[in-house]
């Protein structure tokens, strides 16, 4: 992996431009991304004036949406077109909805992001500690508990877990609401409580993950040498595990957390559907099942810049972990 | 101890302020399985699109529920001794959401539009060649609205009122940009459009000075008074967490409750299940220019090979009546003729299959998970095929790809489903046709095509039968498709919810309905 400059020695300057040779870097990835999308999405059979008229569709009523959405033109053209309104900011408009697709994703990632950050920070803040204890506990009895519950926690398709929530929570209980959602803006006691319950799943899932990640990883910083040396001098066994250990154990996982934040912030489908969150993975499986191509393409492209975005953060964290990464 | 007895009171109070969330005592909470596509009727639209609209604005006519047509906007409908002049009276006490009257200006505004190449109007089509077409719309006084056509046509009326041509429903000229483009809809509807927050909900508020007829709610006419301040219909997707939604209180009507809960559901207190039969059909199309499917006798032998009255019971629970014709159960136009349905004959679709040429060569039928029933339909066929020697290969595709092979006519069998069609015409309408100019269509007969064709024009109901019944006998001889049953629609209510009853569309109808929450 190639590394980002180190925290020490390196001024702003040389960040802001590490920084900018990345963006500038991905610049490639995002046109194949996006050149990708476009044409493997009018592969695919079905178009969007088939969805949309249905079991009714006269050829004729066909060619007019057709007409009406610019699919009757060449791809080729269709592309160029696309392309030249996406530079200038256009994601161009939903053929199911009409809306903008821009400000649509933007709507949209607000409902999701809020939810993966949550849920991200929450596992991260659990399963750190505990993958490190169990490890520092190696065979142990709570390390054996440990990877139990990870194992458990991993095995779970998160639909299931979701609607188990639903039904003891929502249901039984009646602590939570089972559907609906309010933004942050309108109500933050509200939106807490609506996304409570998929916070919670999302956590224990990725809990499961980063608890077995946290856990191999110090297991192997613990058999190093420096660890023993540190042990040697007579330091406390909680500094040898903060100090010592934890930084170098620590970045694998940050690595992981990185592709967890990638992948969730591109989408929670199954999580949107079963909590009823319109969030961007809930748009793009609709979008995809509509044909709706702005909306897909848009979508696609905002992930990749998402992963790129995601990346480039946990590449310029690493050197305050792990103090050998420095040079780039 | 005590801690845990404290995050149980504390998780208590914070759920119990929102467990009965914003919802008012004076809203109606409907779900919802899709948003949907927009707010301009007949134009981008989907079932669910259609059942939204419907709240809001209204037609010159409008079908009732035995999917006959009644005035709804016009006082009545007078129509020329050659059938081609309707001269519709319009009510003087109606008024627009906006608060401006009813004229025959904005009836003629409003058709002016549908009738524009550049709306996209999902029924241009039709009143402009293929039911009839529309030569002019007049308007000799405030009140009053002509329409002359090219032919007489008894499917007028009913493409008028049809539900996914919007109802033809007239609007404001306010619910236009000024560029001509759709903005929202200032209609004559119960219920005025609030808030559509897409992916979410959409909230619609009652129309205090709604003229509403007098009588009962019957279909889309009738008495359509609101009774409730609002109605919200929650976007929910998953059945599952909408069936959970019901039981916490989260919503009020569950208007398309799965078969496999309905039994649960009826033993909760208070709980109601709404039955009533689709106008919908489900099918199994043959494709009859396949090699194999286009000798008769093939396809004579996998309708034999079918126990339809048995797969019915399986896929409905008994809920839904076997019926080899496509005019639903539910119509006035299905007569005991088409309410028989051949015995299952393995031995007859043996030997016919073998005449056929058969010799176990796979048969692949198309269907789709996305609509359960479709699959379902494909697993018990092949199931019932094998054991007359036919081998079926099911192709499973997702939907849009589905929708495609259908439109290409891209298939040998596929399990399919209709949506409703109100008129018998449309009936066999939807997979009768030429091959070569719709490929779509099944069923390509020059002299049952002729027969449809009379059929829409004529509006004798006696004679209209008896083409439907000769359309029939027909039907059962070509076997081009194999008709299975209309669909149940089942919604489910709590016991605070009064006045609300299912109907032969599966969309519900927020009028007439009262809640009568503690």
């Amino acid at each position: 992996m190639r590394r980002a400059p180190g925290v020490s020695g390196w001024r702003g300057a040389d960040v802001l431009a590490y920084v900018l040779k990345r963006l500038l870097v991905a610049l490639p990835t995002l046109v194949l991304v996006a050149a990708s999308v476009f044409f493997l999405m009018r592969l695919i059979p079905g178009d969007p004036a088939t969805v949309i008229l249905g079991d009714a569709a006269t050829p004729e009523a066909v060619a007019d949406l057709r007409v009406a959405y610019g699919l009757d033109r060449p791809v080729l053209v269709q592309f160029a077109l696309w392309v030249e309104r996406a530079l200038a900011g256009d994601l161009g408009r939903s053929i199911t909805s009409g809306e903008a697709v821009g400000p649509l994703i933007l709507a949209r990632f607000q409902v999701t992001a809020a939810i993966v950050f949550a849920s991200v920070g929450i596992a991260v803040l659990l399963a750190v500690p505990l993958g490190m204890l169990a490890a520092w506990k190696q065979n142990s009895w709570g390390d054996v508990a440990a990877v139990a519950a990870a194992t458990f926690l991993l095995s779970i398709p998160s639909f299931w877990l979701g609607l188990i929530f639903l039904l003891v929570f929502g249901l039984w209980l009646g602590w939570v609401p089972v559907v609906g959602y309010v933004t942050f803006a309108e109500d933050v006691w509200g939106a807490l409580h609506y996304i409570a319950l998929p916070v919670v799943t999302l956590a224990l899932i990725e809990t499961g993950v980063l608890i077995r990640m946290a856990r191999a990883s110090t297991v192997e910083v613990l058999r190093l040498d420096y660890i023993a040396h540190a042990r040697a001098k007579g330091v406390p066994e909680w500094r040898v595990l903060a100090r010592h250990a934890f930084p170098n154990a620590f970045a694998p996982t940050l690595t992981l957390i990185g592709l967890i934040m990638g992948s969730l912030l591109g989408g929670i489908a199954v999580i949107e559907t079963v909590f009823t969150l319109p969030g961007l993975g809930r748009l793009l499986v609709e979008a995809i099942f509509a044909r709706d191509y702005p909306v897909i393409q848009g979508v696609m492209l905002f992930i990749a810049v998402i992963y790129v975005v995601v990346n480039l953060i946990v590449d310029l964290l690493y050197p305050v972990f792990d103090p050998r990464v420095t040079a780039g | 101890m005590r801690l845990r007895a404290s995050f149980l009171a504390l998780a208590a109070s914070l759920g119990l302020g929102l467990a009965t969330p914003a919802a008012a005592q004076d809203t109606l909470r409907i779900r919802l399985n899709a948003d949907i596509r927009s707010t301009d009727p007949g134009v981008n639209r989907d079932a669910n699109t259609d059942g939204l609209v419907w709240h809001v604005l209204e037609g010159l006519v409008a079908l009732r529920g035995n999917a006959t047509v009644a005035p709804m906007l016009a006082e009545r409908v007078d129509v020329s001794a050659d059938g081609l002049t309707y001269t519709f009276p319009l009510r003087r006490d109606v008024r627009f959401h906006n608060g401006q009257p009813l004229t025959s200006a904005d009836v003629a505004f409003a058709m002016e539009r549908y009738r524009k190449r550049e709306t996209n109007w999902r029924c241009r089509g039709d009143l402009d060649g293929s039911v009839t077409r529309i030569t002019a719309v007049e308007t000799p006084d405030p009140h009053t609205v002509v329409m002359r056509l090219e032919r007489p046509s008894a499917l007028f009326l009913t493409t008028l009122a049809r539900t996914d041509c919007g109802q033809t429903g007239i609007f404001h000229r306010d619910s236009l940009n000024a560029d001509g483009s759709w903005r929202a809809p200032v209609g004559t509807g119960p219920f005025r459009l609030g808030e559509w927050r897409r992916g979410q909900f959409i909230e619609l508020e009652r129309f205090a000075e709604y003229a509403a007829l007098p009588g009962e709610p019957d279909g889309l006419a009738g008495n359509k008074t609101p009774h409730v301040e609002r109605v919200r219909f929650t976007i929910i997707p998953d059945d599952a967490a909408a069936r959970a939604a019901l039981l916490a209180g989260n919503i009020d009507i569950l208007p398309d409750a799965r078969t496999r809960d309905l039994r649960d559901l009826r033993a909760r207190p208070g709980m109601t299940v709404h039955s009533s039969p689709s106008f919908d059909l489900q099918i199994i199309l043959m494709q009859t220019t396949d090699p194999l499917l286009s000798d008769v006798r093939m396809r004579r032998a996998i309708a034999l090979a079918l126990d339809v009255p048995e797969l019915v019971r399986a896929l409905t629970e008994g809920g839904s009546r076997p019926s080899r014709a496509p005019i639903p159960v539910g119509s006035g136009f299905h007569t005991p003729l088409m309410s028989e349905v051949p015995a299952r004959d393995l031995a007859a679709a043996r030997r016919l299959a073998q005449e056929a040429g058969y010799r176990g060569q796979p048969i692949r039928i198309v269907t789709t998970r996305r609509y359960e029933a479709f699959y379902e339909i494909a697993v018990l066929a092949q199931d019932m095929l094998r054991e007359a020697g036919i081998n079926l290969e099911l192709e499973v595709l997702e939907w849009a790809t589905q929708l495609q092979r259908y439109t290409r006519g891209e298939y040998q069998m596929m399990a399919f489903g209709f949506s409703a069609r109100l008129d018998p015409s449309l009936s066999f309408e939807m997979f009768t046709g030429p091959k070569a100019t719709q490929p779509r269509k099944a069923w390509d007969n020059p002299r049952v095509q002729a027969m449809l064709e009379d059929s829409m024009r004529e509006t004798d109901r006696a004679r209209r039968i008896a083409l439907f019944e000769g359309m029939f006998r027909q039907l059962m001889e070509d076997v081009p498709v194999i008709a299975l049953y209309s669909s149940t629609n089942n919604a489910v209510t709590p016991a605070h919810v009064q006045g609300f009853r299912s109907w032969a569309v599966d969309a519900p109808r927020a009028w007439g309905v009262r809640l009568a929450r503690r």
